[in-house]
């Protein structure tokens, strides 16, 4: 794959750089050219993403219990 | 050299839907777990690594002590290898510490009593994982370096994260890129493994009742985890 540069505020970098610690990225670049790939997907086919619910919560906690993880 | 990246709850139907042609390799398809009564991590690489099934032995000691298993290497394949190295495996070189403190936070998750509270849990909860992934793959790539015949990389971040934020699909694919990254890095054969995979419960994740297998020597078809003691032994 071919790279190119992009320019993008000083400020901004270091909020993704910030961000890092709570993703698996290693940069900043990985990081932007994943959002982006992401947020042009969403615009192409808008799919919804799941919200919390208490009757799901309460069905995956049975299924923890099940599995030993909820001693 | 051999090399296993074994990955808790890597979901075939994901490795697809993302793409993730390293983690795939030329061969890939779904493991059969059905001689087991749930999916549970704990029997599944047990029964992994000594090439039996060992669900009954693991219940018995209660799902307290379970996570604390340690099986002597006498009773595990590793024990063909020279100088084997096994990082992080469940039943065998895990780190209790944490993950008895992931699974602490996520009693906590369910314990909250608003969704404020859940949301803070959350979070804490995910960074732990996300953090001990980062040591984790590191440590990794420096013994890819190191002079052993067998390695095995356990990599549970698809398991931890996934069972409270399965349905963000945008975390999800991150990580599945970030272990496809991984396994696009290996310069040896390797087998990649899950003891099971995931299915989605609203945000949520519950195990599912088959894993993930993948090479790029052989069809294995639809192995069941305990063949690959003797398929890697074979390898040798
Ligand atoms: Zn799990």
């Amino acid at each position: 794959m071919e790279y190119g540069e992009i320019k993008i505020p000083k400020q901004m970098i270091s909020k993704i750089e910030a961000r890092l610690e709570e993703t698996g990225f290693e940069s900043v670049d990985k990081y932007v050219t994943f959002v982006l790939e992401e947020v042009i997907k969403e615009v192409e086919d808008e799919e919804p993403e799941e919200v919390f619910s208490e009757e799901d919560e309460e069905k995956v906690k049975g299924r923890l219990r099940a599995l030993g993880y909820l001693d | 050299m051999i090399t296993v990246l074994a990955i808790d709850a890597l979901e075939y139907t994901l490795v697809e839907k993302f793409d993730c042609n390293n983690l795939k390799q030329k061969y890939y398809g779904k493991t059969n777990i059905s001689e087991f009564s749930e999916p549970r991590t704990m029997v599944l690489w047990s029964s992994f690594m000594t090439g039996k099934n060992m669900e009954k032995e693991i219940l018995a000691k209660g799902d307290k002590d379970m996570w604390n298993t340690k099986l002597d290497i006498k009773d595990t394949f590793f024990d063909q290898f020279e100088n084997p190295k096994i990082i992080d495996l469940p039943g065998f070189s895990y780190i209790t510490d944490q993950h008895d403190q992931e699974r602490k936070l996520l009693k906590e998750f369910f314990d909250a009593q608003s969704e404020e509270e859940k949301g803070q849990v959350r979070v804490d909860y995910n960074n732990l994982a996300f953090e001990h992934h980062r040591k984790i793959k590191e440590e990794f790539i420096d013994v890819l370096e190191a002079d052993h015949d067998f390695i095995l990389g356990y990599f549970s971040v698809a398991d931890v994260i996934g069972h409270l934020n399965f349905g963000n699909r945008t975390m999800m694919k991150m990580i599945y890129k970030d272990l496809d990254e991984i396994a696009g890095s290996m310069k040896n054969q390797f087998i990649v493994l899950s003891d099971h995979g995931m299915e989605q419960i609203g945000i949520f994740g519950d195990h599912s009742n088959y894993g993930f297998w993948s090479t790029d020597f052989k069809d294995l078809g639809n192995p069941g985890i305990t063949d690959f003691a003797k398929i890697i032994k074979e390898m040798r």
